[in-house]
């Protein structure tokens, strides 16, 4: 037996294919929105990765830092450094923020690293060119998605920084490319307000007949001082020894230290379940509808195909051919049109789409096997009207009269 | 010619679907997370490293002159501006006196009252002694009774009293008086040194407090840069290393220095040690006090051993390593690290040997069962 | 004549029940031999196609009784239970327009029949090609129906009809878009063949330029046969 439905395929294979390339930039679209979803979830998982810590110390009673705002003072980290279990702690802040580079800026989180050496947590785990910051001060490592390159003048705030490093895949939750650079410079980057604010604020304070009194000199620079520092943090990043469990020391911090502690389980949660979980359900709204119109796309062009050939099928059936043959046919031919169309979705999502989306679009295999189930899935029920209106035909037809 | 066309559609279809499996092959493979991870690598070198550290600070004055009055009190003028040289012993201003001069006159008429009560009294004592004598003589003479030439030794005695207490008075209300004069002098604001007026805070007929001040003085010589270091970074500090100090106004141009002194107290709450460092030569212009300046102190050159990228360094499993290239494969490799100098070159202590391959740059982060493709640059990366 | 041909006795055919009942065939009745080409005339609505159909076996008859060959299909009811296997395996059909498959070449449309039956393709394109052979068409095995001509579309239609050796062969206005020069070529084949595949063939036709060359023709009107001799003019 000759496969009719290849040979209908190879009869008319140019219409096929390009109905199919049709399908295929759907299903490549599909496919994309599955990848963004994907991205979006790693850039979470990302995060928690780059980070490089087992628990993170927050103001009590916040999500922070990255789904809420949290600030604890900057020497918090020696009371954490010692309780047991604890093998390293660095301080850390994230603000979301532009940066500017000439004539232009960028949205980035700056983030504000430690001072030590590369390992220490917080710190970028891995870099694709230059090197991680060696001065305390005025270094940038940027990643490579904020366009910047290496030896590149940042401004943040009102102090110029040097790209010295570049990183790939270090992004916020959000996807803006991280910026690091030292810790002391992002704590008055975060805090410090412009010179003209600064201003206003000591001449409100000198204003003020309960600071500038002057019986007491030297009162009002004393308190303009202290108005200007920032010692506090977003969080303490801490790494856990191998002798004992992440959630042991995390419950020991929360009930001596009396402060917020989350675990990397804890922080996914968060990230993923709170934080993207209003996107994750519109871009899982956006597959549904599209692999409905996917469905129905299918279905049209597997239908009209099958009206095509009403005489055709009349007359088979008229020399006797089973009704199997005839499912058969239709369904082969809806199934290949899947393929082509699976095939050219996978292509277009890989390398025409993923790279132009702005977005991290992140194609798993398993996604991908699981899309090429649902095409198969899909299209055998999208044949199904066509199928029905197959075996409707009458053999009749084919006699004339 | 008749099987042309079927051929023709053979060849047609496999020239569009052969290209698109095989990019379907290509595209499943070679991308996303099934694709080799691309790596760069560098060979550990044997070198010589110059570490060095680095820290802001801001300018500051060794020396610092305030000046102000020692009496609340008015200001009567103020002569030098912010910015005015001045010389030891020169007036930089004055106090109002208030009622001080009329009160150094009234101690003038009240000496000369004094001295005039002086006179007085010498007269009367002179007058007194006289009679005394002409007594006593009278008395050996025996033509006056003893009891009045006791009389007359009573009333010299009182007399020289007299003279004592006008004296006294005399030497109070003189030295009263140069109290006052040195009150007069002290509501002049005088330079104790040479210097360069920084500060002028109050205008003639402001009132002050005692104490407050009127005028700083610096010594524009004993420029220096207040450095801080960040204790993590302040390894091998010392006294007499020389520094390269760069002014937030004048980028691109470094002056030179050296370190003077690592003060014995260091900033607890921000975890910083402090630094004194002076120019070898002041700047001039000279820069103004308290502008920011970066500091990189060059520690002495460390004997040559394995050197490795700052880049390379990664942390896995609670230990520090590289990741090694061994006939193809990846290996983690921890490692003990020594000094880093600021171009990010790290000397390996332990764990690597000088010709060893490690990866310096990666796309993603690496697993010891992660497949590598060699390159020479990360694909996305521009210079 | 008995069990060869085709035999129908009396066969009935009402579309339809109680008030607004048709009765399209009333009394039909017809034989015909293995090898002879009658043919089947009658005005629209006479009742012709609704025989074609109950010939065909695609719809059922009322009552009455045909026979083909020694079998029994219908007597009052069908007597085989696969249609389907029945019209592949028994019964050819020619067509007024050929409808060929468009999609399959000119082997594989003759040779689809016998494929269908569960015949391996290599033997099934050997009886197809054996029919080309006969119909001179074999220099265009390979062709798409739609580079064909009319007259070798219809050659390859009677090779499709032919293939599963059928004892009889239903053809329903085979010349009707042909000239009278390639009418007539086609019922010559078409007596050429069912002498030598010992076929019995109607051909339903209204088309005069064939007329004369039936040696038997079945009148239908009202659905009703008559059977009448025709000239059966023999071919130069």
């Amino acid at each position: 037996m000759i496969s009719l439905a290849g040979r209908d395929i190879m009869h008319a294979w140019g219409k096929f294919v390009f109905t199919g390339v049709g399908l295929g930039l759907l299903i490549g679209i599909t496919l994309s929105m599955a990848g963004i979803y994907r991205g979006m979830v790693d850039d979470a998982k990302a995060l928690l990765d780059n980070s490089g810590a087992d628990l993170w110390v927050v103001q009590q009673d916040t999500l922070g830092p990255y789904a809420e705002p949290s600030s604890i003072y900057d020497d918090v980290w020696r009371g954490v450094r010692g309780m047991p279990g604890v093998a390293r702690t660095a301080n850390v802040t994230y603000l979301t923020m532009q940066v500017r580079q000439g004539g232009r800026d960028v949205r980035t989180m700056v983030t504000g690293i430690t001072a030590g050496e590369p390992g220490t947590p917080g710190w970028p785990p891995y870099l694709v060119a230059g090197r991680q910051m060696t001065r305390g001060h005025y270094e940038a490592v940027a990643d490579i998605a904020s366009g910047f390159k290496l030896g590149d003048h940042l401004q943040i705030r009102r102090n110029h920084y040097t790209v010295v490093g570049l990183t790939r895949r270090m992004v916020s939750s959000g996807g803006d490319p991280m910026i690091f650079i030292p810790l002391k410079d992002a704590q008055e980057a975060q805090f410090l307000k412009d010179n003209d604010a600064i201003r206003q604020q000591r001449l409100r304070t000198a204003a003020n007949p309960a600071f500038n009194r002057p019986q007491v000199p030297g009162l009002l620079d004393a308190v303009i001082a202290s108005q200007s520092i920032n010692p506090y943090v977003n969080a303490v990043l801490v790494q856990v020894d191998s002798n004992h469990s992440a959630e042991e020391v995390a419950e020991s911090i929360r009930r001596w230290k009396r402060l917020t502690v989350y675990t990397r389980d804890q922080m996914e949660e968060i990230l993923v379940g709170k934080l993207i979980a209003t996107s994750a359900r519109q871009i899982f709204m956006f597959l549904v509808i599209l692999s409905v119109v996917s469905a129905a796309i299918v279905a049209f062009i597997i239908y009209t195909l099958t009206l095509g050939k009403i005489r055709e099928i009349a007359v088979l059936k008229l020399i006797g051919t089973r009704n199997r043959t005839i499912v058969a046919l239709i369904m082969q031919q809806s199934i290949a049109l899947g393929l082509i169309g699976f095939v050219v979705g996978k292509i277009t999502a890989t390398l025409l789409m993923a790279p132009i989306f702005p977005k991290y679009v992140l194609l798993e295999p398993l996604d991908s096997v699981m899309a090429f189930v649902a095409v198969v899935v899909i299209c055998i029920l999208a044949s199904i009207i066509a199928i029905r209106a197959a075996l409707k035909i009458d053999p009749a037809e084919a006699i004339g009269g | 010619m008749k099987r042309f066309p079927v051929k023709m559609r053979t060849v047609a279809m496999l020239v569009v679907i052969l290209p698109l499996l095989a990019l379907f092959v290509y595209v499943a493979l070679r991308s996303g997370p099934l694709a080799p991870v691309p790596v760069t690598v560098t060979t550990i070198e044997n070198r010589s490293i110059s570490p060095a550290l680095f820290g802001i600070g801001t300018i500051e004055a060794r020396y610092t002159y305030q000046i102000g009055p020692t009496f609340a009190g008015r200001v009567k003028h103020l002569k030098v501006q912010v910015g005015d040289v001045v010389r030891a012993g020169q007036v930089l201003g004055e106090m109002d006196p208030v009622d001080l001069d009329e009160r150094i006159r009234a101690q003038d008429a009240a000496f000369k009252r004094a001295e005039a009560q002086l006179s007085e009294a010498q007269a009367r004592q002179a007058y007194a002694q006289t009679q005394s004598q002409r007594y006593d003589a009278l008395l050996a003479v025996r033509s006056i009774s003893e009891e009045i030439v006791a009389t007359k030794k009573h009333e010299l005695m009182v007399a020289r009293a007299s003279l004592n207490a006008a004296r006294e008075e005399s030497v109070r209300i003189r030295s009263e008086r140069e109290a006052l004069v040195a009150q007069r002098q002290n509501l002049f604001m005088v330079a104790p040194v040479d210097g360069l007026v920084v500060l002028r805070n109050a205008e003639p007929g402001t009132t002050l407090v005692a104490g407050q001040v009127v005028v700083e003085l610096i010594d524009p010589k004993s420029l220096w840069v207040n450095t801080r270091f960040d204790q993590i970074h302040a390894r091998g500090l010392a006294a007499d290393l020389s520094a390269h100090i760069v002014l937030r106004s004048r980028v691109g141009e470094a002056e030179t220095g050296r370190v003077l002194r690592i003060e014995p107290l260091a900033d607890a709450v921000t975890e910083e040690t402090l630094v004194k460092v002076v120019f070898d030569q002041l700047p001039v212009p000279l820069p103004p006090i308290g502008e920011l300046a970066e500091v990189t102190v060059a520690l002495p050159a460390l004997p040559a051993g394995p050197v490795l990228p700052n880049a390379a360094i990664q942390h896995l499993d609670g230990k520090l390593g590289v990741w090694q290239i061994k006939n193809g494969d990846l290996h983690f490799t921890p490692v003990t690290l020594g000094t880093a100098d600021l171009a990010g070159q790290v000397q390996v202590r332990e764990g690597l040997k000088v010709g060893d391959q490690v990866v310096v740059y990666s796309a993603t982060a690496l697993a010891p069962r992660s497949r590598i493709d060699i390159v020479k640059q990360i694909p996305g990366v521009t210079r | 004549m008995a069990g060869k041909g085709i035999h129908i006795e009396g066969l009935k055919k009402r579309y339809g029940s109680g008030d607004t009942a048709v009765d399209a065939l009333i009394g039909v009745d017809m034989q015909v031999a293995p090898g002879e080409v009658v043919g089947l005339v009658g005005p629209s609505g006479s009742g012709k196609s609704t025989l074609l159909k109950c010939l065909g076996a695609v719809i059922e008859p009322t009552a009455g009784r045909m026979t083909l060959g020694d079998l029994v299909i219908y007597d009052g009811g069908w007597k085989v239970k696969d249609l389907r296997a029945l019209r592949r395996d028994k019964i050819g059909f020619i067509f007024q327009a050929p409808y060929l498959i468009p999609f399959l070449d000119v082997t594989d449309n003759v040779a689809l029949l016998p494929m269908l039956a569960g015949k391996p393709n290599a033997e099934s394109r050997k009886l197809a090609m054996e029919l080309l052979q006969a119909l001179d068409v074999e220099p265009r095995a390979k062709a798409m129906p739609s580079q064909l001509s009319g007259g070798e579309q219809q050659r390859v239609a009677i090779a499709r009809g032919l293939v599963n050796r059928p004892p009889v062969i239903l053809a329903d206005e085979p010349t009707a878009p042909l000239d009278s020069e390639r009418a007539l070529a086609v019922i010559r084949i078409l007596n050429d063949m069912a002498r030598k595949f010992e076929t019995a063939i109607i051909v339903v036709t209204h088309d005069e330029k064939i007329m004369p060359t039936f040696k038997r023709i079945y009148h239908i009107r009202d659905g009703v046969t008559y059977e009448e001799a025709g000239e059966g003019r023999e071919f130069e």
